[in-house]
Formats: C-alpha cells, sequence, structure tokens
C-alpha cells in the first residue's frame, strides 16, 4: 500500500494542487492532473487501479497512461513524499 | 498522453509564470507563525518581540479555538506557535491538540525553561513536526549575558529530554558579539546531543535588538567567520544533522518579499496579523475578519502604494526597522 510520508501535506487548489512536506519545508505543486492522482493515492488506491481509472476519465487506452502515472509516483518516491507501506 | 508534473518549490513566491508559484495562486496561506503570547519569563537582550508582560487584549480560550478551527477548514498545513514564551500560555497544549487531532503540522518556538520529563513526553505523543529550542550560546557565561534570566543548563536538559522522548528537537542559534565565537561548539554541542536540525542567521535589528544594537551586533569579520565555520560545520554533518544557516539578512529578505511575498500570514497575541514581521503594517484582525478575508486582504495590502513605499524607505535605511513593532493597521478595501 502506498502512504504519504509522516510530515507531507497535501491539499488542493485552483491550479492542481500543493504538497507540503513539512519536515524538510518543502513544497511542490502539481497540474489538475497530478492533484487527481494525489487524492486517490489519498484512498489508497494502487497505482494499476489509478491509470485504470484515469484511462476510463480521460477517455485514452490503459497503455498511453501507465508511463506518466507510474514516474509521477515514483518522483514522489525519489523525494520521499511517498512510501510503500506494508499493510 | 495526461500531462502531470511535480514540481518543488525552492522558496515560496519563487519565480513567476507556472500556476502555484505566486502567493496569490493559493486559495489559503500555506503557513502560520503564530505568536501566541507576549508574556515571557527572560529577558533577553536580543528580543525582537521585546516579549516580557503580557499584551492587553490577547486572544480569549474561545478566539483561539475559534482561530485554530479556521485553520482546520482551510486545511493551512503548518503552524509555527511561537511568542512570547507560548508554553506560560494555558491554552498552548489545549490548541496544540487541537490542531494535531486534525493533522495539522506544528513546529514551537521555545525558550526550553518549563520542558521537564512530562512535558517532554507530551510534546512526544502530539507528534510535533519539531520543537526548536532557543540555545544561544556552548557556555552559561554567554548564553545568560545575552539570556538574561535564562539558565543554559536548563536548556541543555530541555533539549536531552525532547530527544530522549523521541521529539525531533531543534536548535535555534541567534549571533552576537557575546556568542559568536561559540557558533563551531553549538554545533557540535546539538550533535552530541542527537539534535535535528541547527538553525541560524543574522541577527535582525528589531525590537530590543535595535535598543543594544551596539553592544550586540557583530563586525563584518565576525560574521565573515561566522558565515566559513557554518560552511565548514555544514559539510562535517552532511547526512548526520541538518545545519542551516539563513544567508541573507532582513533587508535582503525584505527586497525579495516585495517582489514575491510570502504565502504565509504572521499572527500576533491580540489576533491582529502582520504583513511580514520587520515592518509594521498590520493587514487584518481575527476578531473583525474570517481568516479568508484577511488572505485576500494580505494580498491587496502588498499592492498599496505606501506599504511599498515605506518597505522601500526601509531597504534603504535599515535603521527604520525600529518601527516595526509600533503596529498600523492599514485600510483596505
Ligand atoms: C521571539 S522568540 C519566541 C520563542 C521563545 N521565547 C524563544 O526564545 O525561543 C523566537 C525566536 O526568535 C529569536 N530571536 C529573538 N530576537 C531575535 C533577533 N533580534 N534576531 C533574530 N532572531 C531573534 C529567538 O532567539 C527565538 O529563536
Ligand atoms: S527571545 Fe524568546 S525567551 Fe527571549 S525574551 Fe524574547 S520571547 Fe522571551
Amino acid at each position: 500500500m502506498m502512504q504519504f510520508a509522516e510530515h507531507v501535506q497535501v491539499r488542493p487548489e485552483k491550479f492542481g494542487s500543493v504538497i507540503f512536506e513539512t519536515l524538510c519545508e518543502k513544497v511542490f505543486v502539481t497540474n489538475k492532473t497530478g492533484a487527481e492522482i494525489l487524492r486517490l493515492l489519498k484512498q489508497h488506491k494502487t497505482p494499476e487501479e489509478i491509470i485504470a481509472q484515469l484511462a476510463h476519465d480521460y477517455g485514452c487506452s490503459i497503455d498511453l497512461i501507465r508511463n506518466d502515472v507510474e514516474e509521477f509516483i515514483t518522483n514522489l518516491t525519489n523525494h520521499a513524499l511517498l512510501k510503500n507501506a506494508h499493510k | 498522453m495526461i500531462e502531470n508534473e511535480l514540481r518543488p518549490l525552492s522558496r515560496l513566491g519563487g519565480t513567476p509564470t507556472p500556476k502555484g508559484n505566486i502567493f496569490s495562486d493559493y486559495t489559503a496561506p500555506l503557513f502560520i507563525a503564530w505568536q501566541l503570547n507576549a508574556e515571557c519569563n527572560l529577558e533577553c537582550l536580543h528580543c525582537c518581540e521585546e516579549a516580557g508582560h503580557q499584551m492587553p487584549n490577547e486572544l480569549t480560550h474561545d478566539e483561539i479555538m475559534d482561530f485554530c478551527q479556521q485553520i482546520v477548514r482551510a486545511q493551512i498545513p503548518y503552524v509555527a506557535i511561537s511568542g512570547g514564551e507560548p508554553l506560560l500560555h494555558p491554552d498552548f497544549f489545549t490548541l496544540s491538540e487541537f490542531l494535531r487531532r486534525n493533522k495539522v503540522s506544528i513546529k514551537v518556538e521555545t525558550n526550553g525553561t518549563f520542558i521537564d520529563h512530562e512535558v517532554a513526553r507530551r510534546f512526544g505523543q502530539l507528534g510535533f513536526r519539531s520543537v526548536q529550542v532557543s540555545v544561544d550560546g556552548a557556555t552559561p557565561q554567554s548564553f545568560e549575558k545575552l539570556r538574561r534570566k535564562g539558565n543554559w543548563q536548563r536548556t541543555i536538559d530541555a533539549c536531552k529530554y525532547l530527544v530522549a522522548a523521541g521529539v525531533n528537537t531543534e536548535i535555534v542559534f541567534v549571533p552576537t558579539k557575546f556568542n559568536i565565537h561559540e557558533t563551531g561548539d553549538v554545533i557540535d554541542l546539538a550533535y552530541r546531543l542527537g539534535i535535528y536540525g541547527f538553525y541560524t542567521g543574522k541577527t535582525m535589528q528589531i525590537g530590543r535588538a535595535a535598543q543594544n544594537w551596539d553592544i550586540l551586533c557583530p563586525s563584518d569579520t565576525e560574521y565573515e567567520q561566522f558565515f566559513k565555520v557554518l560552511s565548514q560545520k555544514q559539510a562535517q554533518y552532511d547526512g548526520k544533522m541538518k545545519v542551516y544557516y539563513y544567508p541573507d539578512d532582513v533587508i535582503e529578505e525584505l527586497k525579495y518579499r516585495l517582489e514575491y511575498p510570502s504565502t504565509s500570514l504572521l499572527v500576533i497575541p491580540d489576533g491582529k496579523v502582520k504583513l511580514i514581521g520587520p515592518l509594521p503594517f498590520i493587514c487584518g484582525d481575527l476578531r473583525k475578519h474570517r481568516l479568508a478575508e484577511i488572505w485576500e486582504r494580505y494580498q491587496k495590502a502588498w499592492q498599496l502604494t505606501h506599504v511599498r513605499a515605506f518597505t522601500q524607505k526601509v531597504i534603504n535605511d535599515s535603521r527604520l526597522l525600529a518601527e516595526s513593532n509600533r503596529w498600523q493597521e492599514l485600510s483596505i478595501n
């Protein structure tokens, strides 16, 4: 299960969303698609479920979306914003 | 292809263009600096807040809790509680518990006097983002010369209790003529204590520091050496302890903020909201305005000709920083 790190705060904004990692006092912003992925991650959806959901919402193929979602999630993990938590 | 992105912002208010880079893009502040009280048990020579006695008309318990509810509703991610000495405030733990229950990150700035084993344990349970303790010296002599009613050993003990309770503990060090030569020693001490981060920067010529500037302000040569030590210690503790120093002085900060105001609000004990610490302007009042309205007023205030002209004057003449605690309410439509 993917989980946000302890000091990470996410807030929806008109432009997408803002992520505040308050421990290191670093701020990140995303656009609306990023915000949608974050919303689904907050609901503890798996990457596969997120890909399927977005493919459905945007009316495009899963293969087309997979790379982007995976890259976004890797990015979040690399910045220590998201971690893999055991159930 | 879907378009998504994750962009780090090095400093809020950074460069313009894409959305989320200027403060007016945000629906609410991202950070609240809250000076909860003016009461303090120490009489530090450098105190920018001129803290000591309670301010007349400080927010009541109900007003404090109402503000906390607004913070939660506006999804403000991060609050820093300061003072005066915030641990002297009777509502400190009540409001902290409320904010933590609602997942707001909190850090508190304290002189450490009131932190014993039990208080440290309470901080640990609440999961504060951090407790920042002011340790302005590696020896009782320098520390107590600056923090006149302070007790160095007690402050160090406070750090030990916090670390033992698993609290993310940080040390803040303000350099003056008395202690600047001890900078490296305080950093080493911080590391030995198991501190998470050490923070420092130039002393601001504000409040009591402005009144005592002649005896406090380090020389240019001392500052030069200070930054050398910091850079060396930063390298030495890389990956082991965060050593952070703010290289600019308050005037540089003002220059930057005039272009890119921060996405934060500064609330003083009577519920008035300051535009920024070093300027005297009040742009809102929790007793008269809701938080959303204050956020709008804050944005408008930065555009006022009078505000911009005065800020420019301060930038040209740093002695005007002494005005920062003589508050002026702005008329904003
Ligand atoms: C005003 S104090 C309030 C919290 C608490 N009483 C304390 O001393 O930590 C907040 C922080 O501001 C620092 N400070 C006070 N006067 C300052 C000045 N003139 N320039 C820079 N920092 C200052 C203090 O050392 C402390 O770290
Ligand atoms: S710096 Fe902190 S401890 Fe010292 S007088 Fe000011 S508020 Fe009190």
